[in-house]
């Protein structure tokens, strides 16, 4: 399979009179994309809003995020999801890059969502602060979560992808800066020598825990609580296959973003052919019930071995209960004889002193460990909120509370903010960005 | 200017060598042997106000006289911080190092920083009590050692905070945090080399060394069931519906106790759950599913078992760390004590 993602780069957003890319400018027509995103009658308000590297802007409550790009042979970007379903993985892409999508929720967050500094000490807690983004302010008409702590965010989230998909039109007939290719054969026919290379898996595990519908990670537009184990090239999941949900504590996440750049997939790939021979990515999940998760892990561990995997890497998008299905995917593979690299966050708690995760085998002998859950974050007021930053004490934001009688409410009078690096958007960074590490003290 | 004072033994002291390991402690107004480096390394900072000796045989085996002597010389000194060492690879020496500071830090809330090399016993006895620098092998190191003990002395003294144990030198307390690597290398790179390393059986070091798991041994089975207080715990966030105590959806560090006395029962609108891991509908319609208080009521009648504990107790199991879930029982274990109760049944969700 082959995929070209042609790139262009965003220096800089602002709005226009027309949709267009030159020299690094994206310009939006504030009022045609706004029309567009309105085309849901579920969506009430809408604003959009700039937010670039440096800005002395906070957004809360954030909820997803997307990267604008357009399929040049008209197919949609989410197939199965925002558009019809079709093959993913082939043909040619063109991306807006070092540029995102995000969608803010204009006054109601929830467990599952989180916030983002442009400038500051909390600018680096997340790789959206070092992005020029595109900020979708809105509201919607779905009272029956409007109140509930767990939110499906369905309008919120699917006009993103649609707003991503409408601003990345305007570099459709344009000739990009360079290209990446994103080339993958078939895993037995690829020669001697790249065959003498050791071969590798990415084990991706993405949300799943929540049994009703609506709320998880998808895979062209199937709910991946309703998958066992399969195999999938790396270039459809950096092509739209797989889309984020509406679950997790939001430092674990992996927003639609990371998944369209996965660090990890493509640094695989770049390995491939000089230190490793990368098959392919088994897609696995995290869901709750225990036989489930040893179904997965079995499957997992079978589909390697099945493929001639030498070694692994398995990656969760989660933490707590999940940990179970890290855990015991690691163990499958290293009793399968497959060397395996596992990589995750952590939750230490406030003090550090906890155990970093629910569950440990001596067999995890090789980690990657991107953050602490737990960890207590102060950041001073900033100038502008994009939304409204009482979600984050009000709405049970998993980062995030009411009340301390220690440490008083997330939200403070002057603006000032405390929260736990849980409710921080997509800051583990898991996917492969992480800049962090869990260090002992 | 901040205060600091220094403990040493007899030989750092410059009292004596081994004949005069006995001697008691006494403290010494201004700066003794390594101290005087002390006091140049923290100028402008600090100063090393008084000097504390002690023989490391009187320390061995009078520890308890020891501490208390010393501890009653600090009695009423300005005292910001108190620093022991450096202890080399002197055995004796790095347990009364870390004795003291420990004793001192209990007793007076100062921060403590000692030294010591990491083939002494003193090493595993208190790394998780206080900074300890990974010291060197022989006295000759004495300059290195006492710079880093200072190093680190400075930033707590100035209110700064510490760096991660490779970074500053001390032994991992057994505390893990977050942290910015120094290059900044992204986890997908540090995720690569790992992985051609362990393919190549080449040696690599883990981000997440595995710890000991505490394993807690299954109590003994209760023998007479007919006559046994039994008490209900969960961690499925069963409350009632304003969450009086304010127990967090996720990551707990509160609990409550509620009251199922007499014939008290849960229903649907007056208990709910606030635990966010799962979907409350069920729970919400019926608290009886998490917190069955209806069924052990109607077996309290049948007399399968003696007598319940008149409250439940409930905290929420999401993202709460193994150390507040144990901080938390051992808050709530007192009351369940002092009720005589015999078992406890404990639902998660």
């Amino acid at each position: 399979m082959k995929l070209e993602i042609g790139n262009f780069y965003v220096k800089d957003i602002v709005f226009g009179n027309e949709l267009s890319f030159k020299d690094g400018i994206l310009t939006v027509e504030k009022d045609e994309a706004l029309k567009f995103i309105l085309e849901d009658d579920r969506i009430t308000e809408a604003e959009l809003y700039i937010a670039k590297p440096g800005d002395k802007i906070r957004m809360c409550p954030v909820k997803e995020a997307i990267e604008p790009r357009t399929r040049l042979d008209g197919r949609g970007l989410f197939p199965g999801y925002t558009s019809e379903l079709a093959p993913a993985g082939n043909g040619v892409l063109h991306a807006l890059k070092n540029c995102s999508v995000l969608v803010v929720g204009k006054h109601w967050g929830g467990f599952q969502d989180g916030i983002i500094d442009m400038s500051g000490e909390g600018q680096k807690l997340t790789y959206f602060g070092q992005l020029n983004n595109i900020v979708l302010v809105a509201d919607t008409n779905e009272e029956f979560e409007r109140y509930e702590q767990q939110k499906k965010n369905d309008a919120l989230r699917r006009a993103g992808h649609k707003l991503a998909e409408y601003i990345g039109t305007c570099v459709k007939e344009l000739k990009p800066e360079d290209t990446d290719v994103y080339e993958t054969t078939p895993m037995i026919k690829r020669g001697t020598e790249i065959e003498k290379l050791p071969s590798v898996v990415y084990v991706m595990q993405p949300q799943s825990q929540m049994e009703a519908m609506g709320y998880n990670d998808l895979v062209y537009g199937w709910d991946t609580n309703h998958m066992l184990p399969t195999v999938m090239s790396p270039t459809e999941i950096l092509d739209g296959a797989i889309v984020s949900g509406s679950f997790m504590p939001v430092s674990s996440k992996w927003s639609t973003y990371d998944m369209q750049n996965t660090p990890n997939l493509r640094a695989l790939m770049d390995a491939h052919g000089k230190t490793i021979n990368f098959l392919g990515v088994i897609m696995s999940n995290l869901n709750v019930a225990l036989e489930q998760k040893e179904r997965a892990a079995l499957y997992v561990a079978q589909i390697a071995k099945s493929l001639g995997a030498d070694g692994a890497v398995v990656a969760e998008e989660g933490y707590g209960n999940p940990d179970a299905d890290f855990v015991g995917c690691l163990v499958a593979l290293e009793d399968a004889g497959v060397k395996t690299v596992g990589v995750t966050n952590e939750s230490t708690g406030r003090d550090g002193h906890g155990q970093p995760l629910v569950t440990l085998d001596e067999k995890c002998d090789a980690i990657v460990s991107c953050g602490n859950v737990g960890e207590l974050i102060e950041l001073p007021p900033m100038e502008t909120v994009l939304g409204e930053l009482q979600a984050l004490a009000r709405d049970g934001n998993s980062g995030g509370w009411d009340y301390d009688e220690i440490l008083g409410p997330s939200v403070r009078e002057d603006g000032s903010i405390i929260l736990e690096n849980n409710g921080v958007f997509c800051g583990d960074q898991v996917a492969g960005w992480s800049p962090k590490q869990m260090m002992e003290f | 200017m901040k205060k600091v004072i220094l403990y040493v033994n007899q030989f750092f002291g410059q009292i004596g060598g081994e004949d005069k390991a006995g001697i008691e402690p006494e403290i010494h107004e201004g700066q003794i042997g390594p101290a005087m480096q002390f006091a140049k390394e923290l100028s402008g900072i600090a100063e090393v106000t008084h000097t504390i000796i002690c023989g490391d045989n009187y320390m061995g085996s009078n520890t308890d006289e020891a501490v208390e002597t010393i501890l009653g010389m600090l009695e009423g000194k300005e005292m910001d911080m108190f620093l022991a060492g450096p202890a080399f690879q002197a055995g004796r020496y790095t347990v009364a190092c870390g004795t003291i500071c420990k004793a001192v830090k209990e007793k007076y809330g100062v921060p403590v920083v000692t030294s010591m090399n990491e083939e002494t016993p003193g090493v595993d006895m208190f790394k998780k009590d206080m900074y300890i620098l990974k010291g060197g092998n022989i006295a000759s190191k004495m300059r290195k050692d006492v710079k880093a003990m200072a190093n680190v002395a400075k930033k707590i003294l100035a209110g700064e905070p510490v760096g991660p144990a490779d970074e500053e030198g001390y032994f991992a307390r057994g505390i893990r945090h977050q942290a910015w690597r120094k290059d900044g290398k992204p986890a997908s790179e540090r995720m690569m080399e790992m992985l051609v390393k362990k393919l190549n059986g080449e040696p690599f070091v883990s981000e997440l060394p595995i710890p000991k798991i505490d394993r807690v041994p299954i109590a003994p089975a209760i023998t007479n069931l007919g006559e046994a207080r039994i008490a209900l715990l969960n961690t499925g966030g069963i409350v009632p519906v304003d969450n009086p105590d304010r127990i967090q959806s996720a990551s707990a560090t509160r609990w409550g106790r509620y009251d199922i006395s007499g014939d008290k029962v849960l229903k649907g609108g007056e208990y709910k759950t606030i635990h966010a891991g799962f979907d409350p509908a069920a729970a919400d319609a019926d608290p009886n599913v998490i917190t069955p208080v209806d069924a052990l009521k109607e077996l309290l009648k049948e007399g399968v078992y003696g007598s319940l504990h008149p409250y439940f107790y409930t905290t929420v199991g999401t993202g709460t760390t193994e150390s507040e879930a144990a901080r938390m029982a051992k808050e709530i274990i007192p009351f369940l004590q002092e009720d005589h109760v015999d078992g406890c049944i404990l639902v998660s969700t």
